[in-house]
């Protein structure tokens, strides 16, 4: 008797979950060399899901129903990532998919989701080639690399005195070889010369010879175009060579909690850029706005959310936008309705063009006294820069 | 002129901290007939040691190195007397499985134990340098580079003129003789792969002073000190001064000239040159 019930509550409870549950497939590295950036996007799609599900879930047609999670982790391991979408698709039958992070692995992974036709909304890759290919199934919350550094050459223009040598470091992979190809245009535009233009190895420790380069062509502004791990070896090898130029910039490190724990005061200084910082100007149908669930997010996971939590919080709230417009199910129609979003979040508009990129301006952001500070944004300053930057025994 | 001297310096500094980094592996591999894949995770492991030691007591990271190597000597020695003693008269291919192994289960545990969050050893000296001859000399780096040299004579004086030194290399050149006059090869390798690990612990904690830490700097680590040992050769604790020294300029000058991006293409393009003409390393005997 007892087994019998067993059974049956077996029973019922599966067809429950058969019938219930929209499943979101996503692999994400959880460990690996890239785990550090990759648990935000793992953070950032549970918090999501729990709070819409918390608020119902989402409503296809006139049937509400709960949204579930299918994470795998691919150990920073591009090739098992793409053998991973294909098992959520294949195996696991998740209806949609998240995306992983960073550009190398989103440009492999959105393959599979356009052989099967079933659209991935991802807010981990930026690079202009993911979107190059003319792939109708891949939608993006991260705005285009290429113009990652539009708002800080804008900024160095209003600059007095205006720097006038820039150096361009990247690294040898498909994000920054798209933001270094942008970056070349827009300094062209700005009319500042570029002095120094090297591509560097992915996962780089040692900078000292790029950075006796820096200091012997006397450089007024560096940009950096790279990993969190090679801008931390290059801030401190910059200190401790006393390679001291007026300004310098970095695509990723400085909007992150932990790239200020590392490098403590020597982070001081250091120019980034986000396309998010929590503004409660930033309204939000699920967390109310952008402090509140910057607030929340911190009390759960213990670290402040940066523009990679938001971006992926975005693609989650995109999806369940998307299936209530198109109340269906049907990939093909969630993409359509995904194409058509236009929708105010937490992270900001939400809208795609017909590439399926979103567009949101870089804020330019600037540590000073161990603080992420908003410089620039809008085409005008919100706080100044700190320009030239002092000395390093004085930061 | 200025810049080539500066990137000079620059590479034999490096070339320092590789040599003692490669230092543990090649003794291990000398006397163990081990290459310990695992290498480059108890460099990491010796990173976090000093980072922990360094933050949550204050200790100075420089007087945090001897418990560093302390710790790490424990855990090698337990590594070598609980599992790798099991397949010490294996074949060469059971050894790397298990140390390949043991590099996984490490690097994991330290995931698990640490977080994947990057970690610099930062303490308020550490950017500071100083200049000669309109050369720019970071502290840190001559700090580590002077210990690295340090430890790798002192090394090859304690292989030549101890008793125990001695008796390493009895056992690594003829066991069988070895056995003979009394060498206990139990206890010898046992202690051998705890001094390889110390050494590697110290080096990490060196490394964490001049980069950053996370769980996954073990590889490419491995690798770089697997290239120094063949460069330098195993029969002599100076070779890997050389190696290092020589894989520092290499890949310094490389980057110079050639572009930051073909560094590794130059190491391990010596790599294979000292294989083709110097097989036993370029301090090795010749054949």
């Amino acid at each position: 008797m007892p087994r019998f019930l067993v059974f049956v509550a077996a029973l019922a409870f599966s067809a429950a979950a058969l019938a219930q549950d929209v499943t979101f497939g996503a692999s994400v590295q959880l460990t690996g060399p890239v785990a550090n950036t990759g648990r935000y996007y793992k953070d950032a799609y549970e918090f999501a899901i729990d709070k819409i599900n918390a608020a119902g879930g989402v409503k296809v047609g006139s049937q509400q129903h709960k949204i579930a999670l299918k994470l795998l982790d691919n150990q920073s391991d591009v090739n098992l990532s793409v053998r991973q979408y294909t098992q959520l698709l294949t195996q696991e039958k998740v209806n949609f998919l998240l995306g992983p992070f960073a550009s190398n692995f989103v440009l492999a992974d959105s393959s599979i989701a356009e052989k099967a036709s079933v659209p991935m909304v991802q807010g981990g890759g930026a690079s202009d080639e993911i979107y190059a290919r003319g792939y109708k199934y891949i939608f993006g919350t991260l705005p285009a690399a290429s113009d990652y550094f539009g708002s800080t050459i804008e900024a160095l223009g209003k600059l007095n005195p205006a720097p006038k040598t820039v150096a361009l470091l990247y690294a040898d992979d498909s994000f920054d070889v798209s933001v270094a190809k942008g970056t070349r245009d827009l300094l062209k535009k700005a009319k500042l010369q570029l002095a120094l233009d090297e591509k560097y190895s992915t996962n780089a420790s040692d900078f000292s010879v790029l950075l006796s380069r820096i200091k012997s062509s006397n450089v007024d502004a560096v940009l950096v175009a790279g990993h969190e791990t090679e801008v931390l070896n290059f801030i401190r090898q910059s200190k401790s060579l006393g390679v001291n130029p007026k300004f310098y910039s970095f695509t990723v490190g400085v909007p992150s909690a932990d790239f200020r724990h590392a490098l403590g005061k020597d982070a001081n200084g250091a120019s980034g850029m986000t396309a998010w910082l929590p503004s409660s100007t930033l309204k939000d149908k699920w967390f109310g706005d952008a402090e509140q669930f910057a607030k929340a997010y911190k009390a759960k996971f213990g670290y402040d959310p940066d523009y990679h939590a938001a971006a992926g919080v975005a693609a989650v709230e995109a999806f369940v936008n998307a299936i209530e417009a198109a109340g269906s199910l049907d990939p093909n129609k969630v993409r359509d309705a995904l194409a058509k979003s236009n929708f105010e979040s937490l992270y900001g508009k939400i809208a795609f063009n017909d590439k399926g990129q979103i567009s949101l301006p870089q804020i330019v952001i600037q540590i000073q006294n161990d603080q992420v500070v908003e410089v620039y944004s809008d085409n005008k300053f919100e706080h100044k820069l700190v320009y030239p930057l002092p000395p390093w025994g004085q930061r | 002129m200025e810049l080539l001297a500066q990137v000079l310096v620059g590479g034999v500094l490096l070339g320092g901290l590789y040599a003692l980094m490669a230092l543990g592996l090649a003794l291990v591999w000398g006397v163990l007939n081990i290459v310990n894949l695992s290498h480059g995770a108890l460099i990491m492991l010796g990173a976090y040691a000093t980072y922990y030691l360094f933050t949550g007591t204050g200790l100075d990271p420089f007087a945090a190195l001897p418990i560093t190597a302390i710790v790490l000597f424990v855990i090698g020695w337990l590594i070598q007397r609980g599992i790798l003693n099991l397949v010490i008269r294996g074949p060469m291919f059971n050894t790397l499985l298990i140390t390949f192994g043991i590099e996984v289960i490490l690097t994991y545990l330290a995931q698990l134990l640490f977080s994947a969050d990057f970690r610099a050893i930062n303490p308020p000296y550490a950017g500071n340098n100083f200049r000669v001859l309109g050369i720019t000399i970071p502290l840190m780096q001559v700090l580590a580079f002077a210990i690295a040299i340090g430890l790798t004579v002192a090394m090859w004086l304690f292989l030549l003129h101890t008793r125990v030194g001695r008796g390493i290399r009895a056992a690594s050149q003829n066991l069988v003789a070895a056995r003979l006059y009394g060498v206990n090869p139990r206890s010898i390798y046992a202690l051998t792969f705890g001094i390889g690990s110390a050494l590697a612990g110290v080096a990490g904690g060196l490394y964490g002073t001049v980069s950053q830490i996370n769980p996954y700097i073990g590889g490419p680590l491995t690798a770089k000190s697997f290239a120094i040992a063949i460069i330098g050769g195993l029969e002599n604790p100076l070779g890997v001064i050389v190696g290092g020294l020589v894989l520092g300029i290499v890949e310094s000058l490389t980057a110079l000239y050639a572009g930051s991006t073909y560094r590794d293409v130059a190491s391990f393009g010596v790599l294979i040159l000292v294989l083709i003409l110097r097989p036993t390393g370029l301090l090795g005997r010749t054949t």
